[in-house]
């Protein structure tokens, strides 16, 4: 983050409905200039309807949105151009080649002509795209397609980027390039809204994140303060042989064990007291002969805090709300519990 | 220091209908659904209604012309947007930095300037090859340009139904470009029409551009006499085109509210 506290983002009461359906339901949040903030949550929770508002893609039903200290529903002008947009399907132009793709919208952010031809060449080869340049992007792959757009995203150099499931189905190297340029242009000074549901992905680049569930913002914080709070998530993972994978149901019967999850060759034991449960596991393996092959003790990860707060299976315990009412989508006039 | 802001601004929504209008032209003139109903559409339904009927090349031409200022403009706007929304390629448009009658604008001019291209080389070929006279040119050259304006703006009402699926609009265009066809004196003269179908051809903008284009190609005393005053139908045909935007504004609005 980069020090100022200058809101880049202000949504206030941000409402959807489509239809009864309730989308995204009157949710309040921040984003601070130069932070890289992250909108998590699961699928259908709300995170791309609310992407869509902010960036006038879809009228609210209700609330109201200012952006770089201009009211979206007054004048959007200014604020479309300072902003990027990376959404979740590459929308380049598969009938023009990358060099095409990228001067069009240069053009179109009213980049100065004469700087258009050196900011698409610095792009592509920042990209890798310039031995492809005169390539029409329909003979593309998805990652070479997805770094047009976030190319196309950036030619006029955004002060805000709008990111909607930057990786997900890239190969390895595909998404770390992308993570990378997504940490340059942040300490470049631009602002970056991430939305996504690869929680690790926010884990390692964002310095806040907002949770999301049912059209709802269930948390917003840093992802270590986050984890520091649901510290009764911590675990046990052992690795014991031979045929260690047999031994689940009575590991996951031991005293204070929450959950047991099968982790490839090993077992993670979810407890609130892992010093309390490490000596009764060497006690199991040795009363069964078997041999430890590794044993640790894990803290909360941001997505054992995302799947307790969305109420989500695997490692966790039952979720509740604040209020410890069910939140709910629906008609008009029935909406569950607020923020 | 105001009023140049205001001045870069609309210098910039210029730019962009441009910008929005050479980039559809790269793209779409080539496209196979364009070829169709853009393209040939006109030239089959002229040669279908008027071989073997006795009709001269000038009033050949000046009912081809309305034909193809029709069809051709109006193909534009139902093909390109829904295709467009079903890409995802319209999202970055609507994002983009410019107001969305500019967007619209930009829209209109890609069927226009198609429609106007078509037209000229449908005119070479009738005075180069079948020897047709222009009786008024610079009638015609205002009676095509406004023509094509006000049909492709009528086409981009069909292209701004909330739909991600261009069969969707396909059929409803389709259906009213041929109905209109049929009561706006392309093949009955006005004059010839009953009371009521010429009540009804009155409120159809084909019914202007074929008059007008009668009055431009074929002059006063031919057989297929223009009826109108021709600055009645520039003047209906501007006023049509600049109407038939408010729709598709207001159902823009609409998509905006759906999620389209």
């Amino acid at each position: 983050m980069h020090g100022t506290t200058n809101n880049t983002i202000k949504a206030e009461n941000l409402t959807k409905y489509y239809g009864d359906l309730l989308a995204v339901d009157h949710i309040n949040f921040e984003v601070r200039q130069g932070e890289v903030f992250g909108f998590l949550g699961p699928n259908g929770a709300g995170k791309t309807t609310t992407q869509r508002m902010l960036t006038t893609l879809l009228e609210p039903s209700e609330g109201h949105m200012v952006i770089n200290g201009h009211d979206l529903a007054r004048d959007a002008y200014p604020v479309k151009r300072q902003m990027g947009l990376v959404p979740e399907e590459s929308n380049v132009y598969t009938e023009l080649t990358a060099w095409d793709n990228l001067m069009f919208t240069a053009r179109l952010y009213r980049v100065p002509r004469a700087k258009r031809a050196e900011r698409a060449r610095e792009l592509l080869e920042a990209f890798g795209l310039w031995e492809k340049r005169d390539v029409k992007a329909e003979n593309f792959s998805k990652g070479m397609r997805r770094r047009l757009s976030i190319a196309m995203a950036i030619v006029h150099k955004p002060t805000l980027l709008f990111l909607d499931e930057p990786t997900p189905g890239l190969d390895a190297q595909s998404a770390r390039a992308i993570r990378n340029l997504i940490r340059q242009l942040n300490v470049e000074g631009t602002t970056i809204f991430l939305t996504t549901h690869q929680i690790e992905e926010a884990n390692r680049l964002c310095d806040r994140v907002a949770i999301i569930n049912h059209g709802q913002i269930a948390v917003i914080d840093t992802p270590e303060r986050l984890k520091r709070a649901f510290q009764r998530v911590q675990s046990v993972e052992v690795a014991l042989e031979p045929d260690g994978q047999a031994h689940g149901q009575p590991l996951a019967a031991l005293q204070g064990v929450t959950t047991s999850v099968k982790m490839g060759d090993k077992w993670r034991l979810y407890t609130e007291d892992p010093s309390a449960l490490l000596p009764q596991v060497m006690d199991y393996a040795r009363s069964q002969r078997l041999r430890v092959v590794s044993l640790s003790t894990l803290g909360p990860s941001l997505e054992d805090v995302f799947l307790q707060i969305t109420g989500q299976q695997v490692g966790t315990v039952r979720h509740e709300t604040r209020e410890g009412k069910p939140r709910r989508r629906g008609a008009r006039g029935q909406r569950g519990d607020r923020r | 220091m105001k009023d140049n802001r205001w001045l870069q601004r609309l210098g910039d929504e210029l730019a962009q209908v441009w910008t929005v209008t050479v980039k559809d032209m790269k793209i779409y003139y080539l496209f196979p659904g364009m070829i169709m109903t853009g393209l040939l559409s006109p030239f089959f339904m002229f040669f279908s209604f008027s071989v073997q009927r006795g009709m001269g090349a000038t009033q050949g031409i000046a009912r081809l012309l309305a034909m193809t200022i029709f069809f051709t403009a109006a193909a534009a706007g139902p093909f390109i947007i829904p295709l467009e929304r079903r890409l995802g390629t319209y999202d970055r448009l609507l994002a983009a930095p410019m107001s969305l009658l500019t967007l619209l604008l930009g829209k209109t001019a890609v069927g226009a300037v198609l429609s106007i291209a078509v037209s000229a080389v449908s005119l070479a070929v009738g005075v180069v090859i079948f020897g047709a006279s222009i009786a008024q040119p610079w009638l015609l050259a205002a009676g095509v340009l406004l023509g094509s304006f006000s049909f492709s703006a009528l086409g981009l009402i069909f292209g701004s139904i909330p739909t991600r699926n261009p069969g969707d609009v396909a059929m409803p265009s389709l259906l009213l470009r041929w109905g209109l066809l049929f009561v706006s004196g392309v093949f009955i003269p006005l004059g010839e029409m009953a009371p009521v179908a010429q009540a009804l051809a009155y409120l159809s903008p084909l019914t202007y551009a074929q008059d007008l284009m009668n009055h431009a190609v074929l002059g006063r005393g031919a057989v297929t006499a223009p009826l109108l005053n021709p600055w009645l139908d520039l003047a209906a045909l501007l006023l049509m085109g600049a109407l038939f935007l408010l729709p598709s504004v207001k159902m823009h609005q609409r998509s905006r509210k759906l999620g389209y």
